[in-house]
């Protein structure tokens, strides 16, 4: 009886938990059930992890003894500290690679996008890179850019083009940007095929129409391929750009795990990764984990509204 | 004048000049790119059949860049067929002072049949040798089990996980879905290295999971880009075909399991490569976690191998090829997946 009163008094939807059918409470149940599994990982290797690191930037932690409190202290080190900033400016010189990634794979995307015999052959080569971990693609550049006689060098002094080998490895003013041309190297295939798919995704119709009109190839591309694909390039840039911020193993690799001559090839990732497992300062590599985390997040959000806001 | 130029018909240089851009120079375009993508891979498979550490490029001869059948075999015993020419202990008959092996240098045959080709100065016999002390030294197959193993059950694990926590949130209408899903979404931005160091402490001080595989799988055995993804394509499927089996009396979990899952699996396999990839590839987790030599992934392995063999680059070489060539086949036998995959994480 009261609930037949009640009902359509208390039924407008402005209420915030209406008492549920029973069916609608079956059927949550079920839904939570099926998200338990995910739910208990996600609780114990992430939400709980991420409580952990802020906690941790706070304390002075070497995993031996008990974490202490040290408050504000390790930020305000971190913002002392010289080597910090020459790793997040490296970091940045590293987002150089999102530019030339792009403009390389739409390039090569369109190359590939034209029904020319034997593509699929090329398009399957360009695409190998993606599939070998990042530690062998190290190694094999080791290979390219030792001295003296490497790929690079020893075919440059074969055909007489210079005489003293180039140091990419180890001058520091090389270093960043060979590495930095690894990441690129690796990248290539990976981002051509999710143009290619935006490619493949604008009506043919739009091209005829623009050659009817006069347009060449070239302004084709110009005014119809490069708006067709701007969801596609915000896409590749915001991740692509996230990548290069982590980018590690080749680092690694290439400078030997030592971030470089005189650190020139220390990013702060590197300096992260140095500072929590090489040295044990958890709490003070934790402080550089939540600053790093909070400029990439900054940085994401300026990258998509810049790239979205021109629409 | 110059208007009268822009309408003339082309001439027959230009349409030539056209003509050829449009078919021969993509095609020197795709072979430009194609060199630079190939060059490096054919330069250590160059390295792994060197003989000797001297160099392919020298500024004074010309490079050594074709290989021809040198000393080829499997086993002990390379060093006495240097000077005999050949070696072969079948392994019954091995013993201490003489180990199995069988070695045979062709080097001179070939020599021969090269001499007067005009090719010789850019040749070089190939060997074996650097593949059998790779294969001696370091346990490849076991690394290869680990990584493998590891890699499974990551994907195993993600799949479940993934579409059972995608189907709630993509096909059931209940209460808090859009926070539950808001909540998932939002950890897309957290970089894992954020949380590496957490994770780090965790898993040697709480989970005791250093040297196992547990501490490579369970971190990663749910991911919210997967339940994202499949999320997508569950949405897809018409409400229609749920509503019959629900008529029909199957119980959610068995509209989940007979329904959606079949209809999903293009999806599903999505899904399992781009995990696979991941997990295969991962470095930096797996060096954190593992310090047993018996328990290295490949990658770690490879790392390793490379202290191991520091000044004979011609056998980490050797290595590489070794870790790297079933991964390349891997991919040529599922390069649609592959392809398909990302495509469908743009679209997604």
């Amino acid at each position: 009886m009261t609930t037949f009163l009640r009902k359509p008094m208390l039924r407008p939807a402005a209420k915030p938990w209406p008492r549920m059918s029973v069916l609608e409470q079956r059927r949550t149940i079920t839904a939570y059930l099926f998200l338990v599994p995910a739910f208990a990982f996600l609780i114990v290797f992430l939400f709980i992890p991420l409580f952990q690191v802020i906690y941790y930037s706070f304390t002075d932690y070497d995993l031996l003894t008990a974490p202490t409190w040290v408050g504000l202290e390790n930020y305000q080190k971190l913002f002392q500290d010289d080597l910090f900033w020459k790793s997040l400016f490296h970091s940045f010189i590293y987002l150089a690679v999102t530019p030339i990634l792009i403009v390389l794979s739409i390039t090569l995307a369109i190359i590939v996008n034209r029904p020319l015999r034997g593509v699929y052959l090329f398009r399957a080569l360009y695409y190998i890179p993606v599939v070998i971990s990042a530690v062998a693609i190290g190694m094999i550049f080791n290979f390219v850019f030792s001295e003296p006689s490497g790929l690079i060098n020893g075919a440059l002094r074969q055909t007489h083009i210079i005489d003293k080998p180039i140091h990419f490895l180890t001058d520091p003013k090389y270093i960043l940007y060979s590495i930095m041309s690894v990441t690129v190297w690796r990248g290539i295939g990976y981002y051509m095929v999710m143009f290619l798919a935006g490619l493949q995704a604008i009506p043919e119709e739009l091209y005829e129409a623009a050659a009817i009109d006069g347009a060449n190839r070239w302004q084709q591309h110009l005014h119809i391929t490069v708006p067709s694909l701007r969801p596609v390039i915000t896409f590749v840039a915001v991740i692509s750009s996230i990548a290069a911020l982590r980018a590690f193993d080749e680092i690694f690799i290439l400078t030997n795990g030592t971030g470089g001559l005189l650190d020139s090839g220390l990013t702060s990732i590197f300096y992260l990764y140095r500072q929590a497992f090489r040295f044990l300062n958890i709490g003070y590599a934790a402080a550089i984990a939540v600053v790093f985390t909070a400029i990439t997040m900054i940085f994401s959000l300026i990258n998509l509204h810049f790239l979205e806001g021109k629409n | 004048m110059a208007a009268q130029a822009s309408f003339r018909a082309p001439s027959p240089l230009r349409l030539r000049l056209q003509r050829w851009f449009e078919t021969t120079g993509w095609y020197v375009l795709l072979v430009l790119f194609a060199l630079i993508t190939a060059l490096p891979f054919f330069w250590t498979g160059l390295m792994s059949v060197r003989q000797n550490s001297s160099n392919i490029f020298s500024a004074r001869k010309p490079p050594e860049l074709l290989p021809y059948p040198g000393m080829i075999g499997w086993g002990e015993g390379y060093r006495v067929a240097l000077q005999q020419g050949s070696y072969d202990v079948p392994k019954e008959e091995a013993t201490r002072e003489q180990p199995a092996g069988s070695w045979h240098d062709y080097a001179p045959t070939w020599q021969a049949r090269l001499k007067g080709t005009g090719l010789e100065p850019y040749t070089f016999p190939a060997t074996t040798q650097n593949y059998y002390k790779v294969w001696r030294d370091i346990p490849v197959p076991r690394y290869f089990a680990n990584s493998l193993l590891v890699s499974i059950c990551t994907v195993a694990l993600n799949l479940i996980t993934c579409s059972l926590a995608a189907y709630p949130l993509a096909k059931i209408r209940f209460r808090g879905r859009s926070v539950v899903f808001s909540i998932i979404l939002s950890t897309l931005v957290f970089p894992p290295q954020l949380l590496f160091i957490p994770l780090y402490v965790m898993a040697i001080k709480v989970f005791h999971f250093d040297d196992t595989f547990y501490g490579l799988i369970l971190p990663f055995a749910t991911s919210a880009f997967g339940i994202f993804l499949l999320r997508q394509i569950y949405q897809g499927i018409p409400d229609e075909l749920l509503e019959a089996a629900r008529l029909d009396g199957a119980s959610e979990f068995g509209i989940w399991w007979r329904v959606l899952l079949p209809l999903i699996k293009p999806g599903l396999a999505t899904l399992a490569i781009i995990t696979f990839v991941n997990s295969w590839n991962d470095f930096l987790w797996p060096m954190l976690m593992l310090s047993d030599r018996d328990k290295f992934t490949l990658p770690l392995g490879l790392s390793y191998l490379r202290g191991f063999f520091s000044g004979d680059l011609q056998s980490v070489a050797a290595g590489i090829v070794i870790a790297t060539v079933p991964m390349i086949i891997f991919f040529l036998v599922f390069q649609k997946q592959f392809v398909r995959g990302l495509s469908g994480a743009v679209k997604g």
